[in-house]
């Protein structure tokens, strides 16, 4: 009896304990469920590429068939490669442009929109945005037919104004990286204005006002007050420019090709030409995981030194 | 009565999860390898060019007449690079490769790097040998750049000849002679043309975004002297006095004005120079005038006309080649035989060949098509109503084999700079070349 009794209530715990932790598992579950769509995406295209790169860059393969274990050969030969270090020095040549033109410009410009009694605002912030949404094909193309030597917009505009004219734009080695980044500034500060607008947008009307009654003049007030309050966006607008102008593409690729004498071949390139024009795959993997390198290690040197997710103390 | 209890919903959901696993691993499958030998087919064609497009799809009847299968084509069309890199993943994916694939000549050196041509694509040699007279009918200047180790893995589109385009009105009115044996006078010519009516009678490229475009200006004149970039052995024979003297001979015409620099052979620039008529003629592959004149200058129709290059003093022959399209066949798929025949049977017959100069412009790869009365016939209302193929013809025996080398990308983008360089004046010729070369070792041995 006492067993026939006691199994019921045993089983009766089961059951009821089994209820108790179901409807707790699935609570606990639930969060999971709900991030787990990301985390399996991430997983599977970002994580499994990050490692199948650094397996490929141990290795030399063509593209087809299976890929043949060299070890370090490919960051050995990186080391020596003049092609490679001329497309690190051009990146970070396009890093300073964008760095300590572009960002610098972008607020300038950001400040000029934000003045009070500016007529026709839309307008301009449209104007200054329209780059950034123009295909790149374009805009190789109408640089291309500004920067040409022979029949170009510049030049025909030097010869008229100064006499002289027959400037080779993109087929200089100096002048080309100029060209691209002028086309840089072009293409990107419109868009970085937008970032310094919404941040100058959210500064107290108080605060400029308290400068005004201490007698700050708009230099003081512009470094006093808009610069400290604009920081969190400055450091971001700086760490993301730094890392698209560390991974630029499209303006070298369309305009020069990277060339004249690769003075415009930049990391990414060097990456594509490896790997698609050379079928170098082990060895554009071991370039990609160097600038993944050097792109993550800076990024994370300015986090610290711009103080970006720290809290304002 | 009875009636069936619908079924539960975990069954049925564990039947649509099975279904829909069923369905996505026979997607993940390879395909079928169990070889078609007649009957309804349908080729999958890829092509970087709406021309072939429709030579091939104008050539089905023929196809089905000629064959056991009877044709459907399938086409796709992407631009010559990714042609490659598109076929490569769908290799590496084991699916989705098409039956027959056109490598644009500067795209298919990739096909040659490891063993991917092996592994990829079906030798035609056999195919060649299995019709009467072919082999030797075929122009080996043609096969050569899609031959590795004596395996044929494309037939070549075209004999794409270099000659020499001028304005015959611009000519008579500055009083140009037409027929200068050498490019030697030539060049002094073209120095007095520039000094008197600021126009140049050669152009080369300044592409930067496009070093194959470069180095094409180049490689015309030097083939034509008698130099190479590669030899049949893909070993790199580009240093040569013929390199220098050639490279020398395009930096002084730089220099008198009788060779102008554009930045683009296809685009703006090249358009306002003929049009301004800064250009009055230009050494280039017998397709430009489809490619590069017709679209830039339609309103000159009638005013250009085609003759041989000259001659350099010191050596050389009377044409070279440029360009092409090789067609090849994907191998071991269900289709590759079928594939074979019909690129065979519409690219390679007499008939096919006639009707790809007629349809597209690109010269035959049968030498005996060159004797068709058909073709010689034809008239040319851009250029005057002359009679083009007659000049074919006289070049034919001079077009000089083009070999390649997996390399030829890397040769291309360091030979482009220096190249610039030279036309520069910042480097001697013989220290481009050299520099060139140099380069090129220390980066294809990577």
């Amino acid at each position: 009896m006492t067993t026939a009794i006691a199994e019921p209530a045993s089983s009766a715990r089961k059951r009821t304990g089994a209820r108790q932790v179901a409807p707790r598992l699935k609570k606990s579950r639930a969060p999971y469920l709900f991030i787990a769509p990301f985390y399996v995406l991430y997983v599977l295209f970002m994580l499994v590429p990050i490692g199948v790169s650094l397996w490929l860059s141990l290795t030399e393969w063509v593209g087809l068939g299976t890929p043949h274990w060299v070890g370090l050969r490919n960051y050995r030969l990186l080391a020596t490669d003049v092609s490679f270090h001329r497309a690190l020095g051009n990146t970070g040549v396009f890093v300073v442009v964008a760095v300590f033109l572009v960002v610098p410009l972008a607020l300038l410009i950001a400040q000029a929109l934000n003045t009070r009694g500016l007529r026709v605002r839309d307008l301009w912030r449209t104007a200054y945005f329209v780059p950034i949404v123009v295909s790149p094909i374009i805009v190789a193309l109408i640089f291309g037919l500004i920067f040409d030597r022979q029949f170009g917009l510049l030049n025909s505009v030097l010869r008229a104004l100064f006499g002289t004219g027959g400037v080779d734009w993109l087929g200089n080695p100096d002048l080309a990286k100029v060209s691209i980044g002028l086309v840089m500034l072009w293409r990107w500060t419109g868009y970085l204005t937008i970032f310094f607008l919404a941040g100058l947008q959210a500064v107290p009307r108080e605060l400029y006002e308290a400068a005004a009654l201490d007698g700050a003049g708009r230099i003081r007030t512009f470094t006093t007050v808009t610069l400290p309050a604009l920081k969190p966006v400055t450091a971001f607008v700086v760490v993301t420019s730094f890392i698209g102008a560390a991974q630029i593409f499209e303006e070298p690729y369309l305009l020069t090709g990277g060339g004249p004498a690769e003075s415009t071949l930049s990391v990414t390139m060097f990456i594509y030409r490896a790997a698609f024009q050379r079928q170098q795959f082990g060895y554009a993997a071991a370039a990609a995981v160097v600038l993944f390198v050097l792109v993550f290690g800076l990024s994370q040197l300015f986090n610290r030194l711009l103080g970006i997710g720290r809290a304002s103390s | 009565m009875y009636t069936p209890s619908p079924l539960p919903r975990r069954t049925l959901l564990r039947g649509a999860l099975g279904l829909g696993a069923a369905a996505g691993l026979a997607a993940c499958g390879r395909d079928s390898t169990i070889a078609r030998t007649s009957g309804d087919v349908t080729l999958s064609l890829w092509t970087h060019d709406p021309g072939y497009e429709d030579f091939f799809a104008k050539g089905v009847p023929e196809a089905d007449r000629l064959t056991d299968f009877r044709y459907r084509l399938k086409v796709t069309r992407t631009g010559p690079a990714d042609l490659v890199t598109k076929l490569l993943a769908q290799a590496v994916a084991g699916r989705g490769t098409p039956d027959m694939v056109g490598f644009e000549i500067g795209s298919f050196p990739r096909m040659l790097r490891g063993d991917i041509s092996e592994r990829l694509l079906h030798d035609l040699t056999p195919d060649i040998a299995a019709v009467p007279g072919l082999e030797d009918d075929l122009l080996p200047a043609r096969t050569a750049p899609y031959t590795k180790d004596g395996k044929l893995y494309a037939l070549d589109s075209d004999t794409p000849m270099v000659v020499y385009y001028y304005r015959d009105d611009l000519f008579a009115e500055y009083g140009l002679p037409k027929d200068t044996p050498t490019w030697e006078e030539f060049a002094e010519l073209g120095a007095r043309a520039y000094k008197d009516h600021r126009a140049s009678m050669c152009v080369v490229s300044t592409a930067g975004s496009d070093p194959g475009q470069v180095v094409q200006s180049f490689q015309m004149l030097l083939y034509q002297r008698g130099g190479a970039f590669f030899d049949a052995d893909q070993k790199l024979v580009l240093d040569s006095a013929e390199a220098e003297e050639v490279l020398g001979f395009l930096c002084e015409g730089l220099r008198s004005g009788f060779v102008i620099d554009i930045s683009d052979y296809y685009g703006a620039a090249m358009q306002t120079a003929l049009k301004s008529g800064r250009v009055i003629g230009l050494p280039m592959a017998i397709w430009y005038k489809n490619y590069g004149l017709v679209p830039n200058v339609p309103e000159q129709r009638g005013k250009w006309r085609v003759k041989a290059m000259p001659r350099f003093a010191k050596g050389g022959g009377t044409t070279a080649a440029l360009g092409g399209t090789g067609f090849g066949v994907i191998k071991d798929k269900s289709n590759t035989r079928a594939a074979t025949e019909f690129l065979l049977n519409t690219w390679l017959t007499h008939d096919g060949q006639v009707r790809r100069f007629t349809e597209t412009g690109y010269l035959p790869t049968r030498r005996s098509v060159y004797e068709d009365p058909q073709l010689g016939a034809l008239k040319d209302d851009f250029c005057g109503g002359q009679r083009l193929f007659g000049l074919y013809r006289d070049l034919l025996s001079d077009v000089p084999p083009l070999h390649t080398s997996p390399d030829q990308s890397i040769l291309f983008d360091v030979l482009a700079g220096n190249l610039l360089r030279a036309y520069r004046g910042d480097l001697s010729p013989r220290e481009a070349l050299r520099r060139s070369a140099e380069e090129f070792r220390d980066q294809a041995g990577r």
